[in-house]
């Protein structure tokens, strides 16, 4: 099975997790993206709803389960086919609900074009804003590295 | 019954009606957003659509420079699964009737 491990400075990333966790604790009862109206009736719409948040949660709980105890002894995460999906698919919603609780003042060509400067941002907007870039970067490795994993699974 | 499988179900009396209301070709349409990378947007057309890359690659700019593209159309059952699965993929979707018959 291929498993790509990655070394992350840990006083850099472990400070990062108290926003990941809380963006992850707000999607338990949320959606990351906001619904479009698909014309359904209420009781579908619901059902509907009801399986997007069953499993945004399970590929959240992926993505939390990354950080384990070797990361916090060794600053390791690693990736696999296993949990890849989940993974690049929960770093999409974590990314979507920063946005929408921390990054909108920055606006969205900033968002879009990345060119922040880090030192003019208060500590929770540049903190959010660290977890956004650190986020994309663990989204980019899988796609480099495990989208065949995922476009076979 | 997942919602990804189908909604054509209901009670005898509103079938018919259902049916008229679901008759026709349906698009289903992915709209832009400033946080989704064009990778991730690329990786997931060909996952959920299966396009090819260069067919990915050309939907993921049409959603990035014109705000919207139409990544398929077809009957409303097939169209809302496939608007389900890119939702569970965090890419806003909608559904439109086509009006050209």
């Amino acid at each position: 099975m291929k498993r790509i491990e990655v070394k992350l400075a840990l006083p850099v990333v472990a400070p990062l997790l108290d926003v990941i966790k809380g963006m992850a604790d707000g999607l338990r009862q949320n959606l990351a993206a906001p619904l479009a109206p698909l014309d359904l009736d209420a009781e579908f719409s619901a059902a509907w709803t009801g399986e997007l948040l069953d499993a945004q949660n399970a590929d959240v709980q992926a993505l939390l389960a990354m950080f384990n105890d070797e990361f916090f002894s060794e600053g390791i995460i690693a990736f696999d086919e296993d949990n890849a999906e989940p993974i690049v698919r929960a770093t999409a919603a974590i990314r979507l609900r920063l946005r929408e609780h921390y990054l909108k003042p920055l606006g969205d060509e900033t968002l879009e074009s990345g060119n922040v400067e880090l030192d003019r941002l208060d500590e929770p907007l540049r903190k959010a804003f660290m977890c956004y870039l650190f986020l994309a970067t663990i989204q980019e490795l899988i796609i480099q590295h495990l989208d065949s994993s995922i476009l076979d699974s | 019954m997942t919602v990804a499988q189908s909604k054509t179900q209901g009670s005898p009396a509103s079938q018919s009606a259902t049916e008229l209301e679901y008759e026709g070709r349906w698009r289903v349409v992915v709209l832009n957003d400033p946080v989704n990378l064009m990778s991730y947007v690329v990786l997931v057309f060909k996952k959920v659509l299966g396009f090819d890359e260069t067919t990915a690659r050309k939907h993921m700019l049409e959603v990035h420079e014109q705000g919207r593209s139409v990544v398929w159309s077809g009957v409303r059952e097939k169209a809302e699964a496939y608007a389900f699965t890119l939702q569970q993929w965090h890419l806003t979707t909608v559904l439109e009737q086509d009006d050209v018959r």
